[in-house]
């Protein structure tokens, strides 16, 4: 019996710890668990029907702004958001739609449509903590502190009613469909950028292609916490971001491409200084280039491509002389074009590497080998004979006159 | 060639072995090589640790190469003052070439391995210089020449590349890089162990050597010194000045091309532009016209009503705009959806004062603005004019 409470006891604490664990993992890929709903704390007698009665009216509308002037629609569509994410969940208007009175116009007080959604993106947060901690870390947050009000907040790209699930709810892996929707999403604001990565070698193939390999925005930049790119640290660190994927052989072998790309970067001039930099000062300005100096920052296109594919030489040399204008036509093979010197590809540093490969140990081994035979014969004199010494350095007068015609 | 001051006792007898001139250039060329293995050697192995140690002692990589860049030159410089002073010793003063290795040489090696086999009993007898410092001046030669040649490749890419091909700057590179780490390496092992650890020879800060230290290193040289073979007989005074106005145009010339070199190497080429390169050149925000999230109904344009009546006009405007919540919700306890409940009010009262739009609550509500179902400000005028008419029903 005694037996029985005990392993019920521990098995009861297993199961806590579990439940505990899946949540702390859920939160961390966006997932609420159910538990931790704010509904508990709010009222939660209020029925969707109830907001409804008056926002299900598709002409419900009213005017914001100072000049009240600007309509604001205030219907809902129930249909988009019982099949929302949240929606499906059963979480209420009232759930997200925290502080409001159940009178008309709610008690509220707005100048314009931004300052609703600035305020009601604080309810996010609420249940989404990690994310909303990480979006008040990212550029769209110190944008808006700036004054920025266009700056993205959680519904500009989540929407507000027609939330979708991105991630599998067990792996926490994006879901396949998800990731052609995502440069969709920040062309909304970004669209020129967008025109560029579309066509892109990257956004061409994830737009006509769904590539599973190639990155989105949100591979380089990140999702919530979205850092400034235009900084010297971000500068400086990414080459990192293109090597996550360009040194990953199981993602560049099926093209071909070379896994060597940040080794040889490294070992090249412009690398070395970057690579120095970002270590001993990651904030330093330094105008040496990273990776997206010569192949693009979003218009990457393949090294082949006959416009501006950097393997063609005079692509190469413009390229080079965005930062060295006096370079001429010789110049870009300056730069090793990421080979590892091989007897084809620039031989006469392969060959000097040689050379330096035997001569250094060659020399050094010979030095060291004279070193430790004299080190070796003055111990040995010292302890073991020592009665030899003076008579073995003394000359005698004859011997020496032989070696002296070379220098008289 | 070595001079006796001898002044009684031979322990007081020193042999000279380095001018005023060497020992100092000797001094600064050891400075200045320290640092620059110093500054170079962690710009060859970036990702090392003690690479990145040795920046942040300087203060960045920055402070690395200007002291890199500053020692090559005072280092040239010292050359320059070395070739000059060798070449006039040869030329002018006659100065046997005492630094070429001969087959002596050999000779003294094979010996002295034999004596560290204990085959032999002593060491071979060496000249005015052994074998070991005339390998490491020929070390110092050779590697001062390929280091100052791809150095000055490196810091000047691209007027080398207009006589040279593309290949031979990172060939330069490799080179020096070799070259570097081969020079640091003798020295510490070969240099260190022959003057510092095997015995401790000053010759090169005092100048010379007592009997004892020639004894043990320079033997044959020393021999020849006793048996009276001494330095060549003075030369003429008139011989001297004919040799030094024959010299001076070479040294003229030596000195110019080592000027106009190192004119070069630090200041002609502009290598690279010293702003930012130039990034993304897209507009940043550039918001899609349909960024807005959700579209708004356009309202339709507004048609005068052809009679300000209930049922002609603010009926059937009622029931579109308000009836949502006043209709029969019956939001504040007013219903607009009927003429019969419209004129009666909400809970608070009548809304609509019959005549006097100006204190109809109805009126000044929708007059301030930002109600849920704002009327649009032609359709408050004629909600206004109707109850201004006595809100008629017909």
């Amino acid at each position: 019996m005694r037996l029985r409470k005990a392993f019920l006891t521990i098995g009861l604490a297993i199961l806590f710890i579990a439940i505990g664990f899946s949540f702390s993992a859920a939160n961390a890929i966006g997932r609420v668990p159910l538990a931790d709903m704010p509904n508990s704390s709010l009222p939660a007698d209020v029925d969707n029907a109830a907001c409804l009665k008056c926002h299900a009216n598709q002409n419900f509308n009213t005017t914001i702004g100072i000049q009240k002037k600007d309509l604001f629609d205030l219907s809902v569509d129930a249909d988009e958001y019982n099949h929302s994410v949240h929606g499906q969940i059963g979480i209420t208007c009232v759930g997200c739609h925290i502080g409001f009175e159940a009178t008309s116009g709610h008690g509220l007080v707005f100048n314009s449509r931004r300052e609703v959604t600035l305020k009601l993106n604080a309810a996010c947060g609420e249940c989404h903590k990690l994310q909303g901690q990480q979006q008040k870390d990212s550029v769209h947050s110190s944008a808006l502190a700036s004054g920025m009000l266009e700056a993205a907040l959680c519904t500009d790209c989540h929407s507000a009613h027609a939330v979708k699930r991105l991630k599998d709810q067990n792996t926490g892996q994006l879901l396949p469909e998800t990731r052609t929707w995502i440069p969709l999403t920040c062309e909304k604001c970004h669209s020129t950028i967008y025109e560029k990565y579309r066509n892109s070698v990257h956004g061409a193939a994830l737009t006509d292609e769904k590539n599973p390999d190639v990155p989105t925005c949100i591979d380089c930049h990140g999702v919530h916490s979205i850092e400034d790119p235009t900084t010297s640290a971000f500068r400086l660190s990414s080459p990192q971001i293109c090597a996550k994927c360009h040194t990953d052989p199981n993602r560049m072998d099926k093209y071909g491409i070379s896994t060597q790309v940040l080794n040889t970067y490294v070992s090249d001039f412009h690398g070395t200084t970057v690579t120095i930099f970002s270590k001993t000062s990651p904030d330093a300005v330094t105008n040496k280039p990273v990776c997206y100096d010569c192949h693009g920052v979003h218009d990457i296109v393949k090294v082949d491509d006959p416009q501006r594919g950097l393997s063609i030489k005079t692509n190469l040399l413009k390229t080079c002389q965005k930062c060295h204008p006096n370079a001429n036509i010789n110049f870009p093979d300056a730069w090793l074009s990421h080979y590892i010197p091989n007897p084809q590809e620039y031989p006469i540093v392969y060959y000097i590497n040689l050379f330096y490969t035997f001569l250094i140990p060659g020399v050094l081994l010979s030095m060291g080998a004279l070193v430790v035979m004299d080190f070796s014969r003055m111990m040995i004199n010292r302890f073991s004979r020592p009665q030899v010494s003076s008579a073995a350095k003394k000359p005698t007068k004859s011997s020496p006159t032989d070696e002296e015609a070379h220098h008289g | 060639m070595a001079k006796t001051k001898a002044s009684g006792a031979p322990k007081a007898e020193t042999f000279n072995r380095f001018t005023f001139l060497q020992r100092i250039s000797h001094i600064v060329f050891l400075i200045t090589f320290s640092l620059l293995g110093f500054t170079g050697l962690p710009q060859k192995f970036p990702q090392s640790p003690i690479s990145i140690g040795i920046f942040d002692l300087l203060g960045g990589v920055e402070n690395a190469r200007l002291i890199h860049h500053t020692s090559a030159v005072i280092m040239l410089i010292i050359s320059l003052v070395h070739i000059l002073d060798i070449t006039y010793g040869f030329f002018v003063l006659r100065k046997p070439i005492s630094m070429i290795p001969w087959f002596n040489d050999l000779q003294h090696v094979i010996n002295d391995v034999l004596y560290y086999i204990g085959v032999r009993k002593h060491k071979g007898y060496y000249g005015r210089y052994s074998y070991a410092e005339k390998m490491e001046y020929l070390a110092v030669i050779w590697g001062t020449a390929v280091m100052a040649l791809t150095g000055f490749m490196m810091w000047n890419p691209i007027t080398t590349v207009r006589l040279l091909p593309g290949e031979a700057i990172p060939a330069a590179k490799a080179a020096h890089g070799g070259e570097a780490v081969l020079a640091v390496l003798a020295i510490i092992i070969w240099h260190f162990y022959n003057v510092h650890i095997k015995t401790i020879n000053k010759s090169m800060f005092t100048g010379h050597l007592d009997r004892h230290e020639m004894e043990h290193e320079h033997p044959a040289e020393l021999a020849g010194i006793d048996e009276g073979k001494v330095a060549a007989p003075a030369i003429p005074a008139k011989t001297l000045r004919l040799r030094r106005v024959i010299y001076a145009p070479f040294a003229l010339v030596v000195t110019a091309a080592f000027g106009l070199g190192i004119f070069y190497l630090v200041g002609v080429e502009n290598t690279a532009i010293s702003t930012m390169p130039i990034g993304e050149t897209a507009q940043i925000f550039s918001p899609l016209p349909s960024a807005t999230p959700r579209p708004t109904p356009t309202p339709a344009p507004f048609v005068a009503p052809s009679a300000v009546t209930w049922n002609a006009f603010a009926g059937p405007l009622f029931v579109e705009k308000c009836s949502n919540c006043h209709g029969i919700n019956g939001a504040g306890g007013l219903n607009l959806s009927t003429y019969q409940t419209a004129i009666k009010g909400g809970s608070n009262g009548p809304d609509i004062v019959s005549k006097d739009s100006a204190n109809s609550k109805l009126a000044q509500v929708q007059s301030a603005g930002g109600h849920p179902g704002q009327l649009s400000a032609d359709e408050l005028t004629y909600v206004k004019k109707w109850i201004d008419a006595g809100a008629p029903e017909k």
